[in-house]
């Protein structure tokens, strides 16, 4: 495997105008502010954070689909605008959340699953429908349901036809936007196994969102924790769930619900102040809702310090 | 007293084939039963079918359908709708489609108090700003002038969240609420729904895929497979002790942290829901069933493994401690 | 759009919009049947005269004959027979405007709705604009300077009853836009016509649909309107229109000559309204689905 990470992202940043009325002023809102890492070939780098901390709009921006403010993606050593649009949809490919809006409702499963192919402009009609065939297969569709529309099919089988639409121009990379998030347990043990078996048969390289922490540190090699556009926490999977280092971590760990009936739901103390994007709080981000911040959070924002495989933004790790 | 919400064999079929198989199940004021099962093991029909929206070709049948006392078998458009949003209201499973692209998340919002209840503009927005309040968002004025694409998935699940509270409903279906939400939003969500059913004794059926959801909030758990309820128990008893082969099969299915390894693949079924043909007979389950046996092609029995545990298979209550035995 | 739910029961409300959407493709149906066989199924020349047989009442009404089934007009020309080639004029009409203006209007509204922007506020500009101009107002002024003609009235209606497509196409296509289908589509390598064609477009098109059969009604009428008033389809063409505007002077003695074209006009207005109605009612919800 070559040195060159498959992602490489440095100083990305987004910010959104959101007008508020007609002739307000638009507020802005910063959703991923600064964010620099890179995704070794053949690995996964699980993203976990809160909803609306900027997930999504950072999978965005790296395959293409929204313009950074600022910053630059480097796709297995290139430039994202540099490629074209053929090229790219060779390399990196997504999976989306909601299997019911990521299908057209109006095209059949067999040609939904063709379309990169076809893209590509110059692969032959059988070879197309050989291909197709074979990737409804690996990812356990049968011919029948090809032929069928997204409206005929459950939601593991809908998530299964974005896996084949996003394997057939086998690429290198897949950004997962919370790919199991939607289904069932059963359904997301399946896809997971089917995700991970993927990977080892083709060596591919995930970056892989999800808000389901037991997921992540399933199937992840390394975590990176994002709060309020920001990466506040990356490490090596065991290492952070192991002994996670940030606040915003900890609380993260402490509120999965694992299945033991009469627990409750726990309270972690953050609070029910939700952070707003548009209004970033001076000095750590996270302090308004830190159970441990103390005077200097709230104006002193703290450094990058490193750890094992990462790093840690807080300024209890620098002491 | 009768229950808030007492459905009695449900069935549900589109064209002919059947969706819901015979559903039976209770929620009562101030409870949180919980279905769960597999995709496609028609969850959501039985959620839609209650509300009596099912999509156009959908056939509902029942022995007994009533909320609050009230047949609603029969019952019109008109009232239904009248009912809906007002004293039941519904999650629906997909936030982005089942919410208006072209208009604001405000104004859908204030829409559904302004209907049911006419409340001015001004109460209605106010109700709203609380709300979303309470589901955790901040900054309600500058959300209640977005438009739904300009929303992260969370964001909107809350806001179908909070419209569904509009007009403090007596049940609550809630087609997997917080499937898109992260865990410290869901705990808190939890928590407020939580709250709701000790202020107002509100009544949950709660359909989701987390088992750990589950866990912590059910009163009690129906569990179903191919458009039936094969169990249906208390939440500890079910947890405890699982009875059909295909519950002790979802369990094996979650990963827990510290108890499945990294690479290893995670327990599933194998196979997939069956169709199930018209005028089938038997367990369907039985395929994919490492316990099946010739009584499985029969009609099968409805067993009580406790006094409030019910399930749908050929062997013996309490089969599971002799198997560990 | 938002989900257009569709209740489990109400099954009697189901059945008659089936009933309007059978009635209407009924009647459509026919006429366009009618005006395609035209040639071939009318009994006389249209355009024939016979002034011996003046304004003789339809067969079924005393002193009619059987050799003129609905009678014959001021001119004794056959009255089924221009009744027929009046179907044929309403339907060119109906179908050559609805082309037109759905061009014009879809292709407006899905580059407004897809690039927003500078694009959507001209868009918008020329929408707003074309709503201010009167339509009538505006071929009667065309008529007046060119003289009235066939080709002009189909240019007239077609490209000034272009707006509802645009604003129907460009609010579509907005929320379309967003879907992540639309974004797996650009991730996919496709290129911006294939997303525009393969992705959008079919699932704008039921809207569409029902956009459409609104403006072939409205079109019908508005010929008759502008051929009674002189401006639209000129003599000896029998437009529906025509044949009321010179039916109007005998109404009082012989009301047949007015009632006949005008009951054909209600009710090929109908008949499209109902199957408008029908599309949406029945396509509605599978958009969504
Ligand atoms: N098109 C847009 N216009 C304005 N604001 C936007 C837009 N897209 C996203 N945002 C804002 O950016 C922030 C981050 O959104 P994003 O969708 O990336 O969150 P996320 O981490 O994926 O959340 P979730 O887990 O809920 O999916 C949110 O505050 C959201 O409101
Ligand atoms: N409109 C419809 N027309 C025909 N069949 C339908 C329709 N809606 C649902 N079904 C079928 O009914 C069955 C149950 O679907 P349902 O959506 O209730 O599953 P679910 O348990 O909610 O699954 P998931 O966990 O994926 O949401 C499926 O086999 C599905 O194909
Ligand atoms: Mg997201
Ligand atoms: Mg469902």
């Amino acid at each position: 495997m070559s040195d060159i990470p498959a992602i490489e992202v440095r100083g990305l940043r987004r910010v959104f105008d959101v007008r508020q009325g007609l002739f307000a002023k638009p507020r802005q809102v910063v959703a991923v502010d600064d964010v620099s890492f890179s995704v070794p070939a053949g690995s996964v780098l699980g993203i976990v954070g809160e909803s609306g901390c900027g997930k999504t709009t950072l999978a965005r921006m790296i395959l293409g689909l929204l313009p950074p403010s600022s910053g630059d993606v480097l796709i297995d050593g290139q430039r994202l605008g540099d490629l074209d649009r053929r090229a790219r949809a060779r390399l990196i490919q997504p999976v989306f959340q909601d299997p019911f809006s990521s299908l057209n409702p109006r095209r059949r499963v067999r040609d939904i699953v063709a379309m990169p192919l076809v893209a590509q402009g110059n692969i032959a009609g059988d070879e197309v429908k050989r291909r197709v065939g074979e990737a409804l297969e690996r990812v356990g569709l049968s011919a029948e349901q090809g032929s069928r529309y997204p409206s005929q099919l459950s939601g593991g089988q809908r998530q299964r036809v974005a896996i084949a639409r996003a394997l057939v121009l086998r690429p290198r990379i897949v950004v997962c936007d919370e790919p199991t998030s939607a289904l069932d347990v059963s359904v997301q043990a399946q896809i997971l196994n089917l995700l991970a078996e993927l990977r080892k048969d083709l060596g591919l390289t995930y970056l892989f969102i999800s808000h389901n922490l037991a997921v992540v540190e399933h199937v992840a090699s390394e975590v990176a924790v994002m709060y309020l556009g920001r990466i506040v926490e990356r490490n090596e999977s065991e290492a952070l769930f192991a002994h996670p280092q940030h606040p915003y971590t900890r609380a993260l760990l402490d509120s999965v619900l694992t299945p033991e009936p009469g627990l409750g739901v726990p309270d972690v103390g953050l609070g029910d102040t939700m952070p707003d994007p548009a209004n970033i709080p001076p000095g750590c981000r996270f302090h308004p809702r830190c159970p441990l911040a103390f005077e200097r959070c709230s104006h002193e924002t703290p450094k990058l310090t490193p750890n094992e495989a990462g790093f840690v933004e807080c300024l209890l790790a620098e002491e | 007293m009768s229950a808030l919400l007492d459905v009695r064999n449900l069935r549900v079929t589109f064209g002919g084939t059947a969706a819901v198989r015979g559903a039976s199940l209770t929620v009562e004021k101030g409870e949180t039963h919980c279905l769960v099962g597999e995709s496609g093991c028609g969850k959501s029909v039985t959620a839609l079918a209650l509300m009596g929206l099912l999509a156009r070709g959908g056939k509902r049948e029942a022995d007994a359908l009533s909320f609050a006392g009230q047949d609603i078998r029969n019952l019109g458009e008109r009232d239904m709708s009248r009912l809906r949003g007002d004293r039941m209201a519904m999650i629906v499973q997909e936030p982005m489609t089942s919410l208006n692209p072209a208009d604001t998340v405000g104004s859908q919002l204030t829409e559904v108090l302004r209907r049911h209840r006419g409340a001015s503009r001004a109460q209605a927005v106010d109700r709203a700003a609380e709300l979303l309040g309470r589901v955790g968002i901040t900054a309600p004025g500058l959300r209640l002038g977005q438009y739904p694409h300009q929303l992260s998935g969370g964001l909107r699940q809350r806001v179908m969240i909070a419209m569904a509270l509009m007009c403090d409903p007596e049940l609550l279906i809630a087609d997997e609420p917080t499937t898109a939400l992260d865990v410290t939003v869901q705990a808190q969500i939890l928590r407020l729904l939580a709250e709701l059913q000790a202020e107002f004794g509100l009544g949950i059926l709660l359909i989701t895929h987390d088992l750990g959801v589950v866990a912590r909030i059910a009163d009690r758990v129906s569990v179903m497979y191919a458009g039936e309820v094969v169990e249906s128990a208390p939440t500890a008893e079910l947890f405890a002790a699982p009875q059909h082969p295909y519950t002790r099969g979802l369990l094996t299915c979650v990963p827990v942290p510290g108890k499945v390894k990294r690479g290893e693949p995670l327990g599933s079924i194998p196979g997939v829901v069956p169709r199930i043909p018209p005028g089938f007979v038997g367990c369907s389950f039985r395929d994919r069933c490492a316990y099946a046996h010739a009584a499985c092609k029969h009609d099968i029995p409805r067993q009580h493994a406790g006094p409030d545990h019910e399930a749908l298979c050929t062997l013996p209550p309490g089969w599971t401690d002799r198997a560990a035995a | 759009m938002s989900v257009t739910v569709v209740p489990g029961t109400g099954a009697a409300r189901r059945l008659l919009r089936n009933i309007g959407f059978v009635v209407g493709a009924t009647i459509v149906g026919v006429t366009l049947i009618v005006a395609i066989l035209a040639p071939w199924i009318t009994p006389y020349d249209p355009f024939a005269v016979d002034l011996v047989h003046r304004l003789v009442p339809p067969s079924f009404m005393e002193d009619g004959t059987p050799a003129n089934f609905l009678g014959t007009d001021q001119l004794g020309r056959d009255y089924l027979s221009r009744l027929i080639y009046g179907a044929r004029i309403s339907m060119i009409i109906g179908i050559a405007t609805v082309i037109t203006s759905g061009i014009i209007g879809t292709t407006l509204g899905i580059l407004g709705g897809f690039y927003g922007g500078r694009m959507d506020d001209v868009v918008m500009f020329l929408i707003t604009a074309r709503l201010s101009i009167p339509v009538v107002l505006v071929a009667l002024a065309v008529a007046g300077l060119l003289g009235s003609s066939f080709i002009l009235v189909i240019l007239v209606l077609g490209l000034l009853l272009w707006d509802r497509f645009a604003v129907v196409a460009r609010s579509t296509t907005m929320q379309i836009r967003t879907l992540d289908y639309v974004s797996a589509a650009w991730c996919a390598g496709s290129s911006q016509a294939s997303v525009l064609l393969r992705e959008i477009l079919p699932n704008i098109a039921t809207h569409l649909a029902v956009v459409a059969t609104l403006e072939m009604a409205l079109a019908i009428l508005l010929e008759a309107a502008l051929s009674f008033l002189g401006l639209g389809v000129p003599a000896p063409l029998p437009s529906w229109g025509l044949m009321i505007a010179e039916a109007k002077e005998y109404m009082f003695f012989t009301p047949w000559v007015i009632l006949v074209p005008g009951i054909a006009l209600f009710v090929l207005v109908l008949g499209v309204n109902l199957l408008g109605d029908a599309l949406r009612d029945l396509l509605g919800t599978d958009l969504n689905r």
